[in-house]
């Protein structure tokens, strides 16, 4: 467990020292709340920028996971993994590590998103729904991060693992209920979204934002699912040669 | 210290490692041999990052398959490429490493590892700024915080300059004074020569030759041989086979210009 904060700190440090990347990994998007959410011409809501923060909050948790997967292909590729898994701590440490930075970067630049959007005016209706928001970002960031390590470990090259990132991505974003709710969709992509995890974790950040209740059972599926895809994840990371 | 019983390892269809036997008690073991012939293969498989196809070994007593983690508490492993954080300070980089190991007073460890390196005067510069030679002592030095019995370094001396190596080797044997096993490969036989108290060629996953390099260069004819000589006699890899063609060569460059 100790050796899980270890790699968490590792990344943390190595992270905050790059500075460039701390900056654009905050204000891309930022970008994206300020030039969509002020600009679009929407008919179904008033308040569009209180309509898209959500969205754009599971957004940019949703990219900072799907991209860390080259934190693990560069440990692998540049030999870490190798002094790593000689040491005693069990390989499952290393992983663990890694998913939580993953998640707690992608709940910080979530964060920069929620406090701008303060400033640009969105309402805040309570400290407990802002609270179980994060729950919701948290249970969303375990999922994807282990699907982006999972994909990383599959893929174990820089190019062919940023070739997926960008495959999914933004079909990902796109069909899911970040830009317009269910009843404005065709009918086609209705039904992708009502299937697709980044839906769930948006549903749930935009009603409790919004003062209303969450939606259990859909919360209760990114839960499983996280469990789910991390276990297959430990499994394989266990089983993996380098 | 190290016991290996008909070790063999399948990639596929290929065999890497092909029936090795060995047993190491003290000193420096140098294992030799062409690229691809198995040599890091087996560094891999005694600590513990691959498995075997079949055949075991013990590292100080511990079974590798069934104590992999008890074999871990008492190795150190240092592969070919000089995996260290740039970004952090040669300490943070120790330092992690004896948080890993679980070491109790772990700051005193790491100023007294980082001293036996003589890294202390850089200890808290960005390893960045680090010259090869030093990241691969920091690499060492890391190796050292839990108090190894037995190091396996994978070329630790490879892209060095002379007096980087020449430093390097000055460590390690005095790592070895002090009691450590140490298991190595190398691809320069002057070195192997100078410091392996006993040394292994290996080809094509098997052992070939298996002696100190002294009597392994008395048993060559003619005078004044080296353990090139004997490398050469006992090697065969095919690509060195073909006799290199130096008219063809120059016609191909010529071509190209």
């Amino acid at each position: 467990m100790n050796a899980t904060w270890y790699y968490f700190e590792r990344d943390l440090v190595k992270w905050i020292r790059g500075k460039v990347t701390v900056f654009s990994h905050l204000v891309t998007p930022a970008a994206w709340l300020i030039f969509v959410g002020l600009t679009l011409p929407v008919t179904f809501t008033d308040n569009y920028l209180e309509y898209l923060t959500p969205g754009i909050m599971v957004m940019s948790v949703l990219f900072a996971a799907l991209q860390s997967g080259n934190l693990v292909i560069f440990d692998k590729v540049l030999g870490f993994l190798n002094k790593f898994f000689a040491m005693p701590p069990p390989r499952e440490s290393y992983l663990f590590g890694t998913i939580l930075f993953i998640t707690f970067r992608g709940m910080i630049q979530a964060t920069v998103i929620f406090c701008v959007a303060v400033l640009l005016g969105i309402t805040i209706y309570s400290l407990k729904s802002v609270l179980l928001t994060y729950v919701v970002l948290f249970l969303f960031g375990i999922l994807f991060a282990s699907i982006a390590t999972t994909i990383a470990l599959a893929v174990d090259d820089h190019d062919g693992y940023a070739a997926i990132n960008s495959m999914i991505s933004m079909p990902l974003f796109f069909t899911s209920t970040a830009l317009m709710p269910y009843d404005k969709m065709p009918d086609w992509l209705q039904m992708v979204a009502s299937v697709n995890p980044v839906s769930y974790a948006i549903d749930n950040a935009r009603a409790l934002l919004s003062g209303s209740d969450p939606v259990i059972g859909e919360i209760v599926m990114l839960a499983v699912g996280a469990v789910i895809v991390l276990t297959i994840c430990s499994y394989l990371f266990r089983r993996a040669t380098l | 210290m190290i016991e290996v019983n008909d070790l063999t390892k399948y990639f596929g269809n290929l065999c890497a490692v092909d029936h090795v036997s060995l047993h190491v008690e003290n000193g420096i073991f140098g294992l030799l041999g062409p690229n691809g012939a198995g040599k890091s293969t087996i560094v891999r498989i005694l600590s513990t990052l691959l498995k075997p196809t079949g055949g075991n070994a013990t590292i100080c007593g511990y079974d590798l398959a069934r104590e992999p983690k008890k074999v871990r508490e008492v190795i150190s492993y240092v592969p070919q490429e000089m995996a260290l954080d740039i970004k952090l300070t040669g300490r943070e980089n120790a330092l992690l490493y004896a948080k890993l190991y679980g070491i109790a007073d772990r700051s005193r460890k790491v100023d007294e590892v980082l001293e036996l390196m003589e890294l202390t005067a850089r200890s808290d510069d960005l390893v960045r700024t680090y010259s090869g030679g030093m990241r691969r002592r920091l690499e060492l030095a890391q190796a050292l915080v839990h108090e190894p019995e037995v190091l396996f370094l994978d070329e630790p001396t490879l892209g060095l300059d002379v007096a980087a190596r020449t430093k390097i080797w000055r460590h390690i044997l005095s790592l070895q004074e002090q009691g450590i096993v140490i298991f190595m490969t190398t691809h320069y036989m002057e070195e192997a020569d100078e410091y392996c108290d006993t040394v292994a060629i290996i080809d094509h996953g098997r052992i070939v030759a298996l002696d100190t390099p002294e009597r392994l260069k008395s048993e060559m004819e003619g005078e004044k041989t080296s353990l090139n000589d004997v490398f050469i006699d006992r090697v065969t890899t095919p690509e060195e086979e073909s006799v290199f063609d130096g008219y063809k060569f120059r016609t191909m460059l010529r071509r190209r210009r």
